[in-house]
């Protein structure tokens, strides 16, 4: 039998920032997965891939997550803190806290060894600390997202923004170019910062930590940051970028199941 | 959902509420002493309410910058800000509503600080404004436990406003009226409570979003017959929805109780979306606020010293868990969702361990949201949605076998 005739599953997470696809089969693998900015106006990007999954895969259900889950039809809805719950206990079937540090916010998740969300809290509306945060601040220190995490390894410095605000920690950091500060410095300003941000959550104690999001995902020196401020060791969550799409495409699977035994 | 014909009702109450304040007039906080004022005859107007129609109505938002604009900062309690910005910009939703040119033209403006200081400094302003004579009651703050001298202190204060109060009417206070002033505010109270309980029934067959706007009379017909009838038959309603199982929220799974103040802009949506995924907003903090037990028209004014006293917004962190605790214990309640609202420090109890406290010593989940009773601006949609879906979904997972 042809495997893209076999069920398929289609998780969409429409992030803040970017949108990401998993397809999973019956058997929860993944066998596809792919991102897009998430749209504006134009949708036809948006609208291509998921056309293309559904000529490939016969897809049995679909579930969005994110900001924008209930902008596109599907089968399900859910949030993006359970999907990232049940995607990430996919392979790691514990009780656990998950750290997602997305485009617009930070979540904590307590999460179940079954992939139940325990208990969670998120960052305030400020967007300090997330992805959003990284990209404008990195861009007014005319820093490469793609170097950051090699130029702040190579930083010493102990020097983080204080600004709250994202629009003042740009004028902050123009402050600290005036001064001469080295671009790995800032680098590892940056990334202080963030990670100030983040340990400032209430993350359970005793847990094993599961790192994920799309920050995580492009900045990777940040789980030796957040270690260290932390004092315990932190996992990168297999498919970190994907957790929350993977969860959507499980959530779809489990929800077809459920139907098919009424 | 069917609408309950006293809600219905309401609009014509409120309509001839409205319409009929020419008489001397005093403006009252909501948790003031609007018995003392009726007795000497005044009829009241209550600025809170004002505050929250800007809100309900969604025009706070315009009003609030021009508040801004006169100095007061956007961190300031937003009733205020929305109130004193329609006034600078010379208008009403009264008017729209129920065909007021204005609001009412006080002659006396009474504020009680029991909730918070702000209405000290916005009943104030207003009194510069009309020229109009102002008189603050001041309690004791904070409290654990309310002593005899915490009320004493209040009925003599309330003894100044009744000295006042006779000079600006130019008669003498008749202490029966007052006793029957306070035996209707008692009935009345007593009647919305027992409103409020039918949610302890499951399913519940009104959830705190009808109640937000159920509670107009409690407020500001408390201490008329016309509260009474309003109560009298609304609780008849509710015991026919009781008999026949009627529920609120369709296929009712968890039990909600909302902590803090009301999101006044956006009832209609956070209603729906609770509905939407079966959770019902069975009690709360704000509309328990106007249930005054300790009202006794034997001994009126220690009485409502006592009762405007022990309010939950002037109690100490101990007495407002403890409070709380009950209610989540009466009303079956499976978790908690804390308001923290911006611009209103007091009435935010999110913000010195409370939602931990209830965790610890319950076991029942809490979540905090952000946002503000009018202004909207510090209110996210897209966040709070995401918060409140994966809160009820966490609820229902920890109650499998009930569903």
């Amino acid at each position: 039998m042809d495997f893209q005739k076999q069920p398929h599953y289609l998780g969409i997470d429409l992030g803040s920032s970017y949108t990401k696809f998993a397809v999973i089969n019956d058997d929860g693998d993944v066998v596809n997965s792919q991102v897009l900015p998430t749209f504006g106006r134009r949708r036809e990007r948006f609208n291509m891939a998921v056309d293309l999954m559904h000529k490939n895969y016969s897809i049995q259900k679909t579930c969005t997550s994110g900001y924008g889950r209930n902008s596109q039809k599907s089968d399900i809805q859910k949030t993006e803190i359970i999907c990232a719950s049940v995607g990430v206990s996919q392979s790691n079937p514990v009780h656990k806290c998950i750290i997602d540090i997305g485009g617009e916010d930070i979540k904590v998740i307590e999460s179940g060894s079954q992939g139940e969300v325990i208990h969670f809290h998120m960052n305030d509306k400020c967007s300090a600390g997330t992805g959003a945060f990284i990209t404008e601040i990195a861009e007014k220190a005319e820093l490469e997202i793609g170097e950051m995490s090699d130029l702040a390894q190579a930083s010493n410095a102990n020097r983080t923004i204080n600004s709250f605000c994202t629009v003042f920690a740009k004028t902050e950091i123009l402050g600290w170019i005036f001064d001469g500060v080295p671009i790995e410095d800032i680098a590892m300003g940056i990334y202080l910062s963030i990670t100030d941000r983040v340990c400032k959550l209430p993350i359970p104690h005793g847990l094993p930590i599961f790192l994920c999001g799309g920050v995580i995902t492009h900045h990777p020196f940040l789980k030796q940051l957040i270690e260290s401020k932390l004092g315990v060791e932190a996992q990168v969550a297999s498919h970190p970028l994907y957790a929350v799409a993977l969860g959507a495409a499980l959530l779809a699977r489990k929800s077809d199941s459920q139907e098919s035994r009424k | 959902m069917p609408q309950l014909e006293s809600q219905i009702k309401l609009k014509s109450l409120l309509k001839n509420y409205f319409s009929n304040l020419n008489g001397p007039i005093a403006w009252c906080t909501s948790a003031g002493p609007a018995e003392i004022l009726r007795a000497l005859g005044f009829q009241v107007y209550f600025p809170e309410n004002h505050g929250a129609l800007l809100g309900a109505s969604r025009t706070a938002q315009r009003y609030i910058p021009k508040a801004h604009q006169f100095g007061y900062h956007s961190d300031v309690c937003s009733y205020l800000t929305a109130d004193i910005g329609a006034w600078l910009m010379g208008e009403t939703p009264l008017t729209k509503a129920y065909g007021l040119p204005a609001i009412p033209k006080p002659d006396l403006i009474v504020f009680n600080t029991n909730q918070c200081r702000e209405v000290a400094d916005w009943f104030s302003y207003f009194g510069r404004e009309f020229d109009c004579p102002v008189l603050g009651v001041y309690p004791p703050r904070h409290l654990e436990k309310v002593t005899k001298a915490d009320i004493e202190h209040v009925s003599q204060q309330f003894q100044n406003l009744i000295d006042l109060g006779e000079k600006i009417i130019g008669k003498t206070m008749d202490m029966d009226q007052l006793k029957h002033v306070l035996d209707l505010s008692k009935t009345g109270t007593q009647l919305w409570q027992n409103v409020l309980e039918t949610a302890r029934q499951h399913p519940a067959p009104l959830t705190f979003f009808d109640s937000c706007i159920l509670m107009a009379p409690i407020v500001i017909l408390r201490g008329t017959s016309e509260c009474v009838d309003f109560y009298n038959q609304l609780l008849v309603e509710l015991k026919s929805r009781l008999k026949t199982g009627f529920a609120a929220v369709p296929n009712e799974k968890v039990r909600i109780y909302w902590e803090g103040m009301p999101i006044w802009g956006r009832l209609r949506s956070l209603s729906d979306l609770f509905a939407e995924n079966g959770a019902a907003v069975v009690s709360s903090t704000y509309c328990n606020s106007w249930i005054f037990d300790d009202f006794n028209s034997r001994n009126p004014i220690d009485s409502m010293a006592s009762a405007y006293t022990k309010i939950f917004i002037n109690r100490g962190e101990n007495a407002k868990l403890a409070l709380v605790k009950k209610q989540l214990t009466d009303f079956a309640v499976d978790g908690v969702i804390f308001h923290d609202s911006k611009t209103c420090f007091n009435n935010t109890n999110s913000r010195f361990g409370l939602p931990q406290r209830v965790r610890d010593e319950m076991g029942i989940d809490t979540l905090a949201i952000d946002g503000d009773l009018n202004d909207l601006r510090f209110f996210s949609d897209g966040q709070s949605k995401t918060k409140i879906e994966t809160f009820i979904e966490q609820l229902k997972e920890k109650k499998p076998l009930l569903l």
